[in-house]
């Protein structure tokens, strides 16, 4: 039986995937919180799998232990290593990546990211952020408006209204774009 | 000359330089020396050269590297070491060809102690090295990533002043946004971090900044702009309008005070670094304090353009982290410094872009640096070295590792 260390150290739900996996009949035991002490964990729990949420920050401390187990008779690497760039994709889309005991078939991961991909939770908010892109380009034509509309207001060169919007959308936090858009308005009504 | 978007940019665009890929995805991490790459996407710097750049912020260096290794990422605000590991196939991915496109940024990065150890009068290097060779208890030193900058600026370091970075004292990864949580838990005695969380802990009287990178190494190389080779040969016009779009951006930012000032409140929100304009403006504009109550302009503060110097990708800036890696273990072997280098470096590209948008690179492919351990840094003999130090992990042969 696989045994699989589960850090659960995101905002992200891994409850499910835990019922889950153990219903898959695989010993799973999670882990919270506890980033600083991951290498010390991975030590006494030996898993043969630890699995983390792709996105958590502990994935650099998982970086250290497949650094210093490299010379241990049961070094840890990450199952990118078993050049099987599709079942990589696969995990990333699942959002869990999964480092593995060398020596552990990649067939026998296949269960674990099957359930993975099921139950664990998918982090609507960044899908939402991919999909929000390929605007730009239309936007270099408002740009350059509300660019021309600004030199003719300040009367001032085309080097110095480009940096006034900068200076005006960076301390707003705001994108070039967005102050663009407010010039034009602005010009509409004054128009 | 500083015309942020050249006259010529359309009739660049229209030619048979187009960009082959007009939209990118880019990767950053929630640090002050992503300013470029950020100002560049959000303040209108990459249409003009036929580019579209999507920001997406990472949680890790490791996530980060998966991302562009599987072409998720198309280029990223990288660690100088992450790119090196990644193309020798040092850590948890494969060995995967890299590039360094330019330098993001030189400078910037601190070596932070404990409020604790500060109530204990270690407030000195020589105190810090007392301390760790009489105490029983060894420290405990956090860094950012195996392979990283912040790992070889504080194994360095603590090797300059006597002190072994993987025998004398405990060496662990922490992420940057755990640093302070860590270090107020009592885990952590002292770390080696970027901004804007050096400055962070001695706002919140967490710690103190015991060395500033910079001291380490004047203008030392930090973060690049890094894709994988297969992106520069794929897309070489998109790889060179990304250079002088970014390039461009680091410009207008130390154009003058009034530009960083407006950059560190861009920097500031939510979407970017999530963190208070107070512990990233001053260093910016170059103002440090170390927590001890010294306060200074420094002169080789956090640089992002310095009229280019921060952004050429020189050979020997490449070699110099092959050659920590190989003294602390981390290669095995020698690689063929000087090959790689030329093959990771993108020099030529690097130079194209630059001249394209008027900013200086001519000079040679090396530079000569003196770091503070009073050793000379060229690039010239990187095999020597890399032997050349007293204190150093320097991977023995098999057989001596089995006996132990």
């Amino acid at each position: 039986m696989l045994r699989i260390l589960l850090i659960d150290d995101t905002a992200k739900k891994v409850g499910r995937l835990k019922a889950a996996l153990v219903q898959a009949g695989f010993e799973v035991i999670e882990e919270s919180g506890l980033t600083i002490d991951l290498p010390a964990r991975v030590e006494t729990v030996h898993p043969d799998v630890v699995l983390i949420d792709t996105e958590s920050p502990g994935r650099d401390v998982m970086e250290q232990v497949v650094l210093v187990s490299r010379d241990r008779p049961r070094p840890i690497v990450m199952f990118t290593d078993e050049h099987d760039p599709g079942v990589m994709r696969q995990a990333i889309q699942a959002g869990v990546s999964a480092y593995i005991v060398e020596g552990i078939q990649a067939t026998r991961l296949q269960p674990i990211l099957d359930v993975a991909m099921a139950r664990f939770e998918s982090d609507q908010a960044l899908k939402a952020q991919l999909q929000a892109r390929d605007q730009q380009l239309a936007e270099r034509k408002r740009i350059e408006l509300a660019k021309g509309l600004l030199m003719k207001m300040k009367d001032c060169n085309e080097e110095q209204a480009y940096t006034l919007m900068r200076r005006q959308a960076m301390s707003k936090q705001q994108k070039l774009i967005q102050v663009a858009e407010q010039i034009i308005a602005m010009s509409d009504l004054l128009g | 000359m500083t015309n942020p978007i050249p006259v010529t940019s359309l009739a660049w665009v229209n030619g048979s330089d187009a960009p082959e890929k007009p939209s990118l995805n880019l990767g950053f991490m929630a640090l002050s020396d992503c300013a470029s790459v950020v100002v560049a996407a959000t303040q209108g710097f990459a249409q003009a050269y036929g580019l579209s750049l999507n920001l997406q912020r990472q949680s890790s260096w490791a996530g980060l590297r998966d991302k562009l290794a599987s072409g998720e990422l198309d280029a990223a605000h990288s660690l100088y070491g992450l790119i090196y590991a990644l193309q020798l196939g040092i850590g948890g991915s494969a060995a995967t060809d890299m590039a360094v496109l330019m330098g993001l940024n030189q400078n910037g990065q601190g070596i932070n102690l404990c409020a604790a150890l500060q109530r204990q009068g270690v407030t000195s290097p020589e105190a810090l090295e007392r301390f760790v060779h009489q105490s029983r208890t060894k420290l405990t030193f956090a860094q950012t990533f195996p392979t990283g900058t912040h790992a070889m600026w504080l194994y360095y370091w603590l090797a300059s002043q006597g002190i072994h970075p993987l025998l004398d004292v405990n060496s662990v990864v922490v992420p940057p946004a755990q640093m302070l949580a860590h270090l107020q838990a009592g885990r952590i005695d002292g770390f080696c971090v970027g901004e804007p969380w050096s400055a962070g802990a001695i706002e919140q009287g967490q710690g103190f900044t015991l060395a500033t990178s910079q001291s380490i190494w004047p203008d030392h190389p930090e973060k690049v702009l890094g894709c994988t080779r297969a992106f520069v040969e794929q897309y070489p016009n998109t790889a060179r309008a990304l250079v002088m779009a970014v390039l461009a951006a680091s410009r207008f930012i130390e154009q003058n005070n009034e530009n960083r000032r407006s950059t560190a409140q861009l920097l500031s929100g939510k979407a970017y670094l999530n963190a208070p304009l107070s512990s990233i403006e001053p260093r910016l504009l170059g103002q440090y304090q170390d927590g001890l109550g010294n306060q200074w302009h420094d002169p080789h503060a956090l640089r992002l353009h310095d009229e280019g110097r921060a952004n050429v990708p020189y050979l020997s800036d490449g070699m110099w982290f092959m050659t920590q890696f190989r003294r602390w273990g981390l290669l095995r072997e020698d690689p063929d410094y000087l090959a790689v280098a030329r093959q990771v470096q993108q020099l030529a590209l690097y130079r194209d872009a630059a001249t394209a948008i008027g900013v200086p690179c001519a000079g040679p492919d090396m530079r000569s640096s003196p770091l503070i351990d009073g050793s000379h840094w060229d690039g010239s003999d990187p095999y020597g070295y890399a032997r050349s130090f007293r204190l150093h992990a320097l991977a023995e042969p098999p057989a001596t590792l089995a006996r132990r």
